[in-house]
């Protein structure tokens, strides 16, 4: 018996509307994912957190991608069982309820548990919407909503550094980031709650692995907790790291076992035997902390060094995430042309890796130098190669962890690689984070500031000083973009190494 | 018969009340001087306590210190201070211990300040000193009054509001302007006299614009022993 579909039930012009209302709610979110990496120093200020303590400033990041993994896995399985919109409703309240926390927070502690908060919120919008999108279309309609939906997510991850900056750098101030976060959700949630109410969507009862979400988030957010440096001046890792790092194995290894066992797994744990398929997750990951490593440290660097202001260092960055589109378009492409993934993966990845090699060359005077007689300079080269790159390896990554999967799998398949880009971001930055501050503790060790007072060479010596210590702050700089190129080109060998050809086309 | 057996049981009833009422309420606080003068005194005999200061409002490019926070045994301490240097914010360490003034910024190890450079940065000693320290200002404040009960990081204390002269603020933080008087509430505990919060407030900073200076404290009478730390 064939069950007709629910989409024919819709007219098509409210087919629109509620994939545009939901679609906005998500682009919103999305855009929130990484907007912060512009405003870290005002927000550190407005908690009273001083500008040389940046370590105070990974939870307010890691905060956010904990959140969004936490749920990311079973916010499909949810809206199966209580409805997509009913589902989006909630976790749009939750990100407007984690906006208003982060807008209004007097201290970090309620910062950090804002951005979880919409992290949590916006991470099962992601899966809530695609389920809609292919509630609404048929089978053969749907290719083309879900790229739409996709690239909203992906839009609004590049512009929200760029968003946070300019609204940072405006009059309003970093709090206007969340707090237009506030009526733009109230809007979407008014448009959509004569459906919501209405309540007539299919539900189904699915079993959520419940267990195995706990003891997955459980792992992550102690190896989170272990690789966060809170005193990077003593040690590049967590005081506890020498526990909860062993712990955070024994979630994983329950996790595994647990996966194996149930019914109704949040990922074919079995699936770890192809080749193919773990190299491509942990080249995601590893793709996936090459750009978190960009996303942050840029924008920093360009405060810290370049004396930029929030709205300069998200241009700056947006040289880099401008690559990263065009870098994807590129990627399939070429992977269709050349009817390889690993070829183009591994050229993706050793692209991003020469450029964050670049960049590990800079100093004072790298953002003056013209390319060519062109109107950019050689830094904006730069910056558009380590993105281009980035975006290079997606599509065949992406495509290679897809086909290794079966078509039964192949929703879980594509929430498993959001998850891994997600835990490499994650992992990544953390021990990234601590590992360069530490390095830079460790420089400055013996560089004593020069004191006021009767101190007749003040002036000069404090020249002095501030010269030495942005020389310690690139050094630092360079320490951790020669890290992520190696990871980057381990990465690369990694790709060349495991994942199999295109496969021949063929309908299922 | 009966009236006069009603009169009595009301009589027993007023006075079980009151005797319910007066061991339901406890002895009455101490007035507002007595508190000022019992809390001064049992803060300079602790042998420790934590405390964080915060800086709110107006606060101009003459005066560097936003907030500090650390432990205290008077006139010794341990502080971590946030100073604003332009738009950002700085942290330095410092410690006062066997009357000399040690110093820690973001980079190199401790340095020894001289009073000239300690004058320049921010001279913490003066905030707990028993002559001219705050707990001392809290006797030298006039026209005592004491609020109803509150609860300050959940214990009972009584706000007690009154002013202090500008000059006598201004031996606690010179960059304090030293002319009228300021407004000064304490959260005194009682039973017991732990000061939990101390708020000032006035145109401290500026002629003309308001600020704030609120004290915190916790860990009364935990053990605070602060040695002069290793140089460079």
């Amino acid at each position: 018996m064939i069950t007709p579909f629910r989409s024919l039930r819709r007219r098509s012009a409210n087919r629109s509307v509620l994939l545009a209302l939901t679609g906005a709610g998500l682009f919103l979110a999305s855009l929130d994912a990484y907007v912060v990496v512009t405003a870290l120093l005002p927000m550190l200020k407005s908690v009273n957190i001083a500008v040389n303590r940046p370590e105070q400033a990974t939870p307010i990041i890691t905060g956010f991608l904990l959140g969004y993994l936490a749920v990311m896995p079973i916010a499909g399985g949810l809206s199966d069982r209580f409805g997509r919109l009913r589902l989006f409703g909630a976790c749009l309240a939750l990100f407007a309820f984690g906006s208003f926390l982060t807008a209004t927070a007097p201290s970090l502690s309620q910062l950090v548990t804002g951005r979880v908060l919409q992290g949590a919120g916006g991470g099962a919008l992601v899966p809530a919407v695609l389920a809609l999108a292919a509630d609404l279309y048929p089978a053969g309609d749907r290719s083309p909503v879900l790229g739409a939906v996709s690239a909203l997510q992906e839009i609004g991850s590049v512009l929200g550094p760029l968003w946070g900056g300019l609204i940072t750098a405006s009059s309003f101030g970093w709090t206007w980031i969340f707090w237009i976060n506030i009526p733009f959700a109230a809007l979407l949630f008014w448009g959509l709650w004569p459906e919501i109410r209405a309540g007539g969507e299919p539900r189904r009862e699915t079993r959520l692995d419940w267990l195995g979400v706990l003891l997955a988030t459980a792992g992550l957010a102690l190896l989170t907790l272990a690789l966060y440096a809170a005193n990077p001046e003593q040690s590049p890792v967590g005081e506890g790291f020498f526990w909860q790092a062993p712990l955070a194995l024994v979630c994983f290894a329950l996790f595994v076992w647990h996966e194996h066992r149930t019914s109704h797994p949040l990922i074919n744990v079995r699936r770890f035997r192809d080749s193919s398929f773990t190299g491509s997750a942990l080249t995601n990951a590893i793709a996936g902390a090459g750009l978190m490593v960009a996303l942050v440290y840029i924008p920093v660097l360009a405060n810290a060094v370049f004396s930029m202001n929030a709205s300069g260092a998200a241009l700056l960055l947006f040289r880099l995430m401008l690559g990263i589109p065009i870098g994807a378009l590129l990627g399939g492409w070429l992977a269709q042309r050349l009817r390889s993934y690993r070829l183009v993966a591994a050229l993706g990845l050793v692209l991003a890796g020469i450029g964050f090699l670049m960049l590990s060359g800079w100093n004072e005077g790298s953002l003056k130098p013209h390319l060519l007689g062109l109107p950019f300079t050689v830094a904006d080269g730069e910056l558009f190669l380590t993105g281009l790159g980035l975006g290079i390896e997606i599509a065949p990554v992406s495509a290679a962890l897809l086909d290794a999967v079966g078509e039964a799998e192949r929703g879980a398949g594509a929430s498993f690689l959001i998850i891994m880009r997600l835990v490499g971001m994650l992992v990544g930055f953390s021990l990234v984070a601590g590992f360069g501050l530490w390095e830079f503790h460790r420089a400055t060790a013996h560089l004593l500031p020069p004191l006021p007072g009767l101190n007749p060479n003040f002036a000069t010596q404090f020249a002095i000083y501030t010269l030495k210590v942005k020389g310690a702050i690139f050094d630092e700089y360079h320490l951790i973009f020669r890290a992520t190129a190696i990871a980057l080109f381990i990465g690369a060998l990694l790709a060349a190494a495991t994942l199999r050809p295109l496969p021949r086309p063929r309908w299922q | 018969m009966r009236a006069a057996g009603a009169s009595r049981s009301r009589t027993v009833c007023a006075g079980l009340a009151v005797i319910v009422g007066l061991v339901a309420c406890g002895p009455p606080p101490p007035d507002a001087a007595t508190l000022l003068i019992r809390s001064s005194d049992h803060m300079l005999h602790l042998k420790g306590f934590h405390f964080q200061m915060q800086i709110t409002g107006f606060t101009g490019p003459g005066e560097p210190v936003q907030s500090a926070q650390g432990d205290a045994h008077p006139p010794d301490l341990h502080a971590r201070v946030n100073l604003k240097e332009g738009t950002i914010l700085l942290e330095v360490e410092v410690v006062f211990a066997a009357d000399r003034v040690y110093l820690k910024s973001f980079t190199g190890g401790w340095q020894q300040l001289t009073d000239a450079q300690v004058g320049e940065f921010f001279d913490a000693r003066t905030l707990f000193d028993p002559q001219t320290g705050l707990f001392a200002a809290m006797r030298d404040t006039t026209s005592p009054t004491r609020g109803n009960s509150e609860k300050i990081a959940e214990h009972d204390t009584y706000p007690v509001a009154g002013q202090v002269s500008a000059a006598r603020m201004h031996q606690l933080l010179t960059l304090i302007r030293d002319q009228g008087t300021y407004q000064a509430t304490y959260w005194i505990e009682s039973p017991g006299s732990n000061l939990w919060r101390a708020r000032l407030t006035g145109d401290l900073f500026d002629a003309s614009t308001a600020a704030t200076i609120t004290f915190d404290f916790s860990n009364h009478d935990h053990p605070v022993s602060v040695t002069p730390p290793p140089l460079g």
